[in-house]
């Protein structure tokens, strides 16, 4: 169930298959480049320590997916490497309408 | 698991803790508590600004509290502040029908507020002596109610301490003991995972309903949740929808079957798994859980939340290495290295259980020696 970092990426958590975002374990500079599952990302936001980062590019109005569930759909489109947060996704609960 | 000991008689359920409360059931009666714990030594303080005129579901949470606190296992003695004799004397029959522990009540109303603390502190003094002779017996998970709480979290509180956390009260509940996790804002959006795990159908339905309406409440009081929930130091540590929070949260309660919903402060009639029906801010949490009965609080947090409880130990976990350095002081099992690779959730898990025994037994945590006490009896937030 879970997919979890090689022993040797600290840096990172990407917890399921399913996930399009990955959680930073460091404070990521800019331009930083991290390998997942044989894939290179090339971050294009600096991505502080718990923050998110995408994996996949993920259209506006798309599921975000953490824990194998939806977190929120993104609020605009967002790239692979781009952070992950506030700025790019939106609750679908108790929210006005 | 080592061998749990704690106090025996009074109650049903053994005491962890042996204190002497000094209770103000009415605000007016708060500065008489404060004088006479200031005059005794060795007793528990308890004031809040309620006890008149309270309406509806405040009215309740403000009796079930008090009465919970008065009942709590932890509580070896009582002595009631109370402002009038009406509503002094049916709060003193209530507790005395349900317990034999040593309880007392004095008047502010009859002669003052010093001719309270007088007498008050005369009937406290001999509740502590009476304590100081209490001796420790031993004890099973079978007696003992845990409440399990995150607060201040972060992304690391999610992935780890709240998973080993989980797997600490997996433990409790299959050595017989019972635990309680709440905090309905931060199962919105992980309901239906909580449903799935509801012991029937009539369970799961309370559990949605709790659900929608608190979503209600928060429409109807024209609130943005995304406003409240997340909070501003959670957005910081990462976290950014209230369903990414409340994900992680539900980790902290482990996988056992739930097997009940309870109000605020309602004590569970069974061992096992239960979800409280509450709003979210620390130490009303805290507030309602200790006075649902449980003898310990169990904390995780990610960025730190001083939060303590004058009655039942709180005990802090978190798997932040950051916050270790920063807040030791508030912290009492580090599990940080699960991040670094050093440690499995398991083993983490294990470390947890040893803490609990080792505060059940008698260990102080970080925040009872602080002072940390913060007693809320009135949640009134999301």
């Amino acid at each position: 169930m879970t997919a979890s970092p090689a022993p040797d990426a600290k840096k990172w958590l990407w917890l399921h298959r399913e996930d399009n975002v990955a959680m930073s374990l460091f404070d990521f500079a800019k331009g930083s480049v991290v390998h997942i599952d044989g894939a290179e990302i090339v971050l294009k936001d600096a991505v502080d320590y718990g923050h998110k980062f995408a994996l996949t590019n993920i259209r506006a109005g798309e599921p975000v997916v953490k824990y194998a569930e939806t977190i929120g759909v993104a609020s605009r489109d967002i790239s692979a490497g781009e952070h992950v947060h506030v700025h790019n996704i939106k609750s679908l609960r108790a929210r006005k309408q | 698991m080592r061998e749990l000991t704690g106090y025996t008689g009074g109650g049903l359920l053994p005491g962890i803790r042996k204190h002497v409360a000094v209770l103000s059931l009415n605000s007016f009666c708060n500065r008489a508590v404060e004088l006479i714990a200031e005059s005794v030594r060795g007793t528990v303080p308890l004031v809040h600004p309620f006890g008149r005129n309270e309406i509806g579901i405040y009215r309740e949470r403000l009796e079930r509290t008090l009465e919970g606190v008065a009942l709590h296992p932890n509580v070896h003695s009582v002595l009631l502040v109370g402002y009038e004799p009406q509503s002094t004397a049916e709060f003193l029959a209530a507790i005395r029908k349900a317990t034999t522990k040593p309880i007392d009540s004095v008047l502010v109303l009859e002669s003052g507020t010093l001719n309270a603390v007088r007498i008050g502190a005369e009937k406290a003094l001999w509740m502590v002596i009476g304590a100081s002779e209490a001796r420790r017996e031993p004890i099973s998970f079978q007696g003992l109610i845990f409440g399990v709480k995150c607060g201040g979290s972060d992304a690391t509180s999610g992935v780890a301490s709240n998973a080993a956390l989980g797997q600490a009260v997996d433990r409790i509940i299959e050595a017989g003991g019972t635990a309680i996790f709440s905090e309905t804002t931060e199962i919105l959006g992980a309901e239906h995972i909580l449903a799935r795990r509801a012991v029937n159908e009539e369970v799961a339905k309370k559990i949605y309903r709790a659900v929608q309406a608190n979503e209600e409440m928060a429409m109807a009081a024209g609130v943005d949740l995304l406003g409240v929930n997340p909070v501003p130091d959670n957005i910081k540590g990462g976290i950014t929808t209230i369903e990414e929070k409340s994900l992680g949260a539900i980790l902290k309660a482990g996988t056992a079957p739930i097997q009940d919903v309870l109000g605020y402060g309602q004590r569970p009639s069974r061992p096992g798994l239960y979800f409280m029906d509450s709003p979210s801010a620390a130490s009303e949490v805290v507030t309602g859980l200790s006075a649902a009965g449980a003898q310990m609080i169990l904390f995780s947090t990610g960025t730190c939340n001083p939060v303590g409880n004058p009655i039942s130990p709180v005990l802090k976990i978190t798997s932040n290495p950051r916050t270790v350095a920063r807040m030791k002081e508030h912290l009492d099992v580090d599990i940080s290295d699960v991040l670094s690779g050093n440690a499995s959730i398991r083993e983490a898990g294990d470390r947890i259980v040893d803490a609990i025994v080792a505060v059940a037994n008698g260990r102080l945590t970080t925040a009872e020696v602080v002072g940390h006490a913060e007693f809320a009896p009135i949640p009134v937030g999301l």
